[in-house]
């Protein structure tokens, strides 16, 4: 027994170097790629665009990470993926399995997420913690509607694109995805504004991986919307587990195949529950301060 | 030989992308409130749709056969009928639940995104077989950041704005009609060989 453990232990040693050398491999394609390179310029610009003391609430602001990391991003992971498909004769012959050059694809998602965390910082920067801009929220839910909005999507955007390139085979399902999702969350916040305290319409609008919290109609005051931040971040990382797992299921086999398709029939159970607390938490109704 | 080049087609991405942008223009005239951002989005996908109909798989036999580009693209250029169809249809259906927006300026705006996107299709088809993906990603981004970044939409409306005193997309897509026959004139009339077929001896 000791004789086969001993075995097992170099295998397990290469195995983890050639993951975190396709990992490294990937990550420095994505890095140069000029989709990347844009989103990083733009949300840079709007951050820095968004300092202006002029901001009267935090969504003039947040929507740019998500829809630069998080979407472009997605689109970006989407090509990177699918650009695999055409080394895949050649690639496809390599002691390495599908379900390792996946997962070091997700990992590609990490810079990103680097990327989110420090647009986060420098918005706190700009927009401390307390300021009128974020309505009625206490402190420590301030801080997760800014996680839920700029962090999360920025690591979320981009596994939703691996996890679409492994699966789908169509081209533009990229952008077409991304054009789906900005229109949903734009139907269901437009359907908020009209109905701040009706319960389905806050479940609707958490229904979707980005989400805003707040409005600034024409008083002066900032509204917070129903719903919990917390809790909503929580449906977020589920989203963003469920994707990690449908890309590792293409071409997953035997014992790993089932773990996946076991973990894949728990998650989406917490992610409705995480929804509908993310729904019913929080304010009870829009509150205006 | 028109059959077979209208088969050849990529009409499941071509139908299937007009259907998603009736889809989302439909909520659009569902919910008149969010009609100015849904409607944007619908003719974008189908800008996007517009730049698949030039996409040929077997470019490389199609390419080389006598039937020259100018034809061939005249003939694909019946696929744009699905997105201008899917366009109307939701201009109908929005003018039906009453939505205030000028119908004129939408119907320019619907013909020049799926203009462009078939202009861009032209272009990029100079370079590959099929442009469909590249064309309908960058069509889909330019003709987004308006609604993406608001900086942009104080220089560029590419969207009629509702009611009678809203802001006019006219004269842009007059310009973009402009530059898209042009663009379409050049690049067809100057694909006859792909560049690394016409350097072999």
């Amino acid at each position: 027994m000791s004789a086969t453990l001993a075995a097992a232990r170099p295998e397990a040693a290469a195995g983890r170097t050639t993951f975190v050398a396709l990992a490294a491999r990937e990550m420095r394609r994505f890095v140069v790629n000029p989709v990347f390179l844009f989103v990083v310029g733009m949300t840079a610009w709007t951050t820095w665009a968004g300092r202006s003391p002029s901001v009267t609430e935090i969504d003039t602001v947040n929507p740019y990470p998500a829809i630069f990391l998080g979407g472009f991003g997605m689109m970006a992971t989407f090509w990177l993926t699918r650009s695999m498909r055409a080394s895949e004769p050649v690639v496809g012959v390599t002691p390495t399995a599908l379900s390792a050059r996946t997962a070091a694809l997700c990992t590609v998602a990490v810079v990103p997420f680097l990327c989110g965390c420090l647009t986060l910082f420098a918005f706190l920067h700009f927009h401390p913690v307390g300021d009128s801009v974020y309505g009625a929220f206490s402190p420590p839910a301030q801080v997760a509607v800014l996680v839920g909005q700029i962090v999360v999507p920025s690591l979320g955007g981009p596994l939703l694109g691996v996890a679409l390139g492994c699966w789908v085979r169509f081209p533009g399902a990229g952008f077409v995805l991304f054009l789906i999702l900005y229109g949903w969350v734009s139907l269901v916040t437009i359907l908020s504004m009209s109905h701040p305290d009706s319960t389905p319409v806050a479940v609707l609008r958490l229904f979707a991986p980005f989400a805003f919290f707040t409005l600034h109609g024409n008083a002066a005051d900032v509204t917070a919307w129903r719903g919990s931040p917390w809790f909503f971040t929580g449906w977020q990382l589920a989203l963003c587990a469920i994707a990690v797992l449908v890309a590792l299921l293409r071409g997953a086999e035997g014992r790993a195949r089932f773990r996946i398709i076991g973990t894949l029939s728990v998650v989406p159970v917490a992610a409705v529950i995480m929804l509908v607390l993310a729904g019913t938490g929080g304010f009870t109704h829009a509150v205006t301060a | 030989m028109v059959g077979p080049v209208l088969r050849a087609g990529a009409w499941p991405a071509v139908v299937g992308i007009s259907g998603v942008a009736v889809v989302v223009g439909g909520c659009g005239g569902a919910f008149p409130a969010a009609a100015t951002v849904l409607l944007p989005i619908c003719f974008a996908l189908l800008a996007a749709a517009a730049a698949f109909t030039l996409d040929e798989p077997a470019s490389l036999v199609v390419d080389v056969t006598p039937t020259g580009p100018v034809r061939r693209t005249r003939i694909r250029a019946v696929a744009l009928l699905a997105p201008l169809a899917a366009g109307a249809l939701v201009m109908l259906a929005a003018a039906m639940r009453g939505l205030a927006l000028p119908w004129a300026a939408t119907g320019l705006a619907l013909v020049g995104n799926v203009l462009l996107g078939f202009a861009a299709a032209c272009v990029v088809r100079t370079r590959t077989g099929e442009p469909g993906a590249t064309a309908g990603a960058a069509v889909v981004l330019v003709l987004m950041a308006p609604s993406l970044v608001p900086q942009v939409a104080r220089w560029v409306r590419t969207f009629p704005a509702p009611g009678a005193d809203g802001q006019s997309s006219d004269h842009v897509w007059w310009i973009v009609l402009a530059v898209c026959v042009v663009a379409i004139a050049i690049s067809v009339g100057g694909r006859s060989l792909p560049r690394w077929m016409s350097s072999v001896p």
